[in-house]
């Protein structure tokens, strides 16, 4: 099985494809190269949260709550007592992980079905929001201001436009190439077990708990990981974006217009939809508030009633529409 | 001790209130095993609607729900026949995401509408109080709170001696069975649907007068509304009403006694208490 | 009264019954054997309309019903009592026999209709603000039938209804099933007990992965030797 992770770490098309967006900065006017970056924190977002989402079905409304600590507590860390940015994404990684942990043996100590994962995360992601709105420490409601980004690489300072964009583009890699490993590995197998039918799968002996945490650790500490990188890219912490349940839901949804539980599915819908939005947003984000925000609704509901599983499986039957008359026209 | 008292009077009265919204959702659940992601996007519908309803014909929030009520009524009829039941059966927990994009779809439609300042609707009572001894009572909540109340036990007598209160009940029980007999699953499944988005529109004039509304309020109706749901045990009529209670006392006693977030966050704490406990929520039915 | 007609059912376009034909007049009563899984259940099913035909055609009454949906089956007054019983079991007796009787052409005799359930299980009269939950299997099975009644049946369709009971239970289920064709009642019996099925069926029809493999009179289907290989799967 792992096989077809090694193929894709050898597949010349995967390394082109990295290359052509590595020199996307030397393309692109500045405001597009701020669109793309923002794509790829959405793409490493979504693909991190499609570990525990999709390849388990475990809908978990409380990424934000690892992407808040990921972003406002390393922003603290290195404000409040000077604490370097790089211990800082370790520091969190490790707290959204644990935090994570427990959330996942909550879930399982509640036992109420399949639904209750999605309304205890959420939960969980208000009672976040709360406390970091309240919380001087954490800047409270009115934020945190990062030093300005020099370029400092030993500060995890990355210079802004192209350096950030870099940095995302090698995280979203890396997410995505986690999500690949994942669906190639007994991990993976076993969390598709429990997403199909979780009763069988604890008949034949598998140890639901003790994936179910793995995935969310997984995912949450890559989750917190990107929220640092986030941060920096941003330079203010602003709770009302980094730990409100609503980046959570844009993430939901973006993996799920994509084709949940698939490699490539959340970086497909973050992709599509990241640039779509943030177009909107800068031509009539100022008469037309939400509108953005309103479009990912208006999508994500026609994707799911025309095509549930995503866009990903109807691209490829359409490639493969396209392709069989070619391949049956061979002699 | 007069702390005490007004933090029991005020938690009581909202916690009515916020039984009754749960009321409807537990009621979708328990027919379609649909948890609506929505809800509280709905009770800002019903709000911004008795805004509008105000800033055109200066109409009272109580008066509003002659019109917001059967408009609710309709749209919940729509939003499930077009959008959550083609989703039944199979996907089941798509419902999720489309709820949440539905979501993002009226809270932002409202957005573009109303603009995102906080906005009050006036009511003839707003302002009045009632004082008994050193309690300080609000008109409005008063009147949430009987309104609220009459309408559980509405419910409640519905529930248990209309023929179509014993459809829902069947459906919950056993849809397989209730077919047999008969009954049409799918009209309940719509009808409880478009009754639970009806009470929102009841719920929202009663919680609305004093209340500063804003469209990105609705997320926290639906926290909510899904403490008191799964701490009333999904589907438990009694439990949910109790449940509401528990939430509402929580956050009253949070707010007079607690500064800060942990005030806020007292409903939580008590509802992750209180869970780890009963996992199965405020439930004794009998049978089972 | 019921004729099918080379009907062809089952779940998702995927068939399990092919090729059904079957007949029953007014005031019969006729048994349907097979083995577990020969389809039994899904006959009836498409019966009440909660399978989909594929293919051919159900006359009731010389009507097509095939188009129909459940509960308009409901009201001509073809019924079925479920495997399993499946009362409703947080409802007290009375409810689920007022259920019984929703649909919009029983509804308006209920009470009368449930005087006559009472009288016939005086054991449910007894007890009727009781939750069905608390019953026993037999005391369930009572209501289910009961339930079926009350929608002013005519044709009754029984689907095991000797599954799990005692057998002074049993034969007390089958006396009332005597006795309810005695009074003219239309009863299709779906049963696994061959003996017990022959013994109070005129008439059966014996179904193997989804067809007719055998019917006739009760003597003819208990002696021939297709009946007993339908039931073994040989």
């Amino acid at each position: 099985m792992r096989d077809e992770f090694y193929k894709t770490l050898a597949s010349p098309i995967w390394w082109g494809a990295l290359v052509i967006a590595a020199i996307m900065p030397f393309v692109l006017s500045s405001y597009y190269v701020h669109i793309l970056t923002l794509a790829l924190v959405y793409v490493a977002l979504a693909s991190s949260w499609n570990i525990v989402g999709g390849m388990a079905g475990q809908i978990s409304l409380a990424h934000s709550l690892f992407i808040g600590i990921g972003s406002m507590f390393s922003a603290a860390l290195l404000l409040k007592l000077g604490i370097n940015m790089w211990l800082g994404l370790v520091i969190s990684a490790v707290i959204s992980g644990i935090l994570g942990a427990v959330i996942a043996w909550i879930d399982f100590r509640f036992q109420l079905g399949h639904l209750s994962f999605v309304l205890i995360t959420l939960a969980f992601a208000e009672m976040g929001s709360i406390v970091v709105e309240g919380w001087d420490f954490l800047g409270g409601a009115s934020g945190l201001l990062l030093p300005k980004d020099t370029g400092n690489f030993l500060a995890f300072q990355f210079g802004g436009g192209h350096g950030a964009f870099w940095m995302m583009l090698a995280l979203a890699a890396i997410c995505v190439l986690v999500n690949v490993a994942i669906l190639n590995s007994p991990l993976g197998y076993y969390l598709r077990t429990i997403r199909d039918n979780e009763k069988a799968a604890q008949a034949i002996g598998v140890n639901i708990l003790r994936y179910k945490i793995t995935a969310m650790v997984i995912s949450a500490m890559l989750a917190s990981v990107v929220g640092t990188a986030y941060v920096r890219y941003l330079t203010f912490a602003d709770p009302y974006l980094l730990i409100s349940p609503v980046i959570t839901i844009e993430i939901v949804l973006f993996a799920t217009v994509g084709g949940l539980g698939r490699a490539y599915g959340p970086a497909l819908g973050a992709l599509l939809l990241v640039p779509l939005g943030e177009i909107l947003r800068g031509k009539l984000g100022s008469t037309l508030p939400g509108l953005h925000y309103f479009i990912y609704g208006i999508v994500v509901i026609s994707v799911i009633l025309v095509t549930p599983r995503g866009l990903l499986p109807l691209f490829e039957r359409l490639w493969a529409r396209w392709r069989g008359p070619a391949v049956a026209g061979k002699p | 001790m007069t702390e005490l008292y007004q933090a029991l009077a005020q938690g009581l009265l909202i916690g009515a209130t916020y039984g009754l919204l749960a009321l409807g959702m537990g009621l979708v659940y328990g027919v379609s095993g649909v948890v609506n992601f929505s809800h509280g996007d709905f009770i800002s519908l019903g709000m911004f609607m008795c805004l509008a309803l105000y800033s055109a014909f200066a109409m009272d929030p109580y008066v509003s729900i002659i019109i917001t009520v059967p408009l609710m009524i309709a749209i919940g009829a729509l939003v499930y026949i077009f959008l959550i039941r083609p989703m039944v059966g199979h996907q089941f927990l798509m419902v999720v995401q489309l709820t949440l994009g539905l979501s993002l779809v009226l809270q932002n439609g409202i957005l573009m509408v109303f603009g995102g300042e906080p906005a009050r609707t006036p009511s003839f009572v707003e302002s009045k109080l009632i004082i008994l001894g050193d309690v300080v009572l609000r008109v409005p909540h008063i009147v949430a709170f009987v309104v609220s109340f009459a309408l559980a036990i509405g419910l409640y007598i519905m529930l248990r001696s209309t023929d179509f209160g014993r459809s829902i009940r069947a459906v919950h029980q056993n849809a397989h069975a209730a077919a047999l007999m008969g009954i049409n699953v799918g009209r309940v499944q719509v009808l409880t649907f478009a009754l639970g988005i009806g009470i929102l529109a009841l719920a929202a004039a009663l919680l609305l007068p004093g209340t500063p509304i804003q469209p990105t309020q609705g997320l926290r109706y639906t926290v909510i509304t899904l403490l008191v749901v799964v701490l009333g045990g999904m589907t438990n009529f009694v439990g949910i009403m109790l449940g509401g209670l528990i939430i509402g006392i929580a956050e009253a006693f949070g707010t007079i006694y607690l500064d800060g977030p942990i005030g806020l966050l007292l409903p939580y704490i008590i509802f992750v208490a209180i869970m780890l406990f009963l996992p199965k929520g405020l439930t004794w039915s009998s049978a089972r | 009264m019921l004729e099918i007609d080379n009907l062809v059912a089952g779940y998702g376009g995927v068939p399990v019954l092919r090729d059904i034909n079957a007949k029953m007049a007014a005031g019969e009563i006729v048994g349907l054997l097979g083995a577990n899984n020969a389809g039994k259940t899904t006959l009836i099913n498409a019966l009440s309309g909660m399978v989909k035909p594929i293919s051919g055609r159900i006359l009731f009454l010389g009507e097509d019903i095939s188009k129909l949906t459940p509960q308009a089956r409901v009201e001509l007054g073809i019924v079925q009592v479920p495997e399993g019983r499946l009362v409703f079991p947080e409802m007290s007796i009375r409810e689920n026999l007022l259920l019984g009787g929703i649909n919009a052409h029983a509804r308006k005799h209920r009470p009368q209709q449930m005087e006559k359930v009472i009288g016939l299980f005086p054991r449910l009269g007894e007890r009727l603000t009781q939750s069905a939950g608390s019953l026993s299997g037999g005391e369930q099975q009572m209501l289910a039938i009961g339930r079926g009644l009350m929608a002013e049946a005519k044709l009754l369709m029984l689907d095991e209804p000797s599954l799990g009971l005692s057998p002074l239970f049993v034969q007390y289920i089958f006396e009332i099933i005597d006795k309810l064709h005695a009074d003219g009642l239309t009863i299709l019996l779906v049963e696994q007990n061959l003996n017990l099925t022959l013994r109070h069926a005129k008439r059966c029809y014996v179904l193997e992965r989804g067809q007719v493999a055998v019917e006739g009179d009760a003597e003819t289907v208990k002696n021939d030797p297709r009946t007993r290989s339908a039931y073994l799967g040989l």
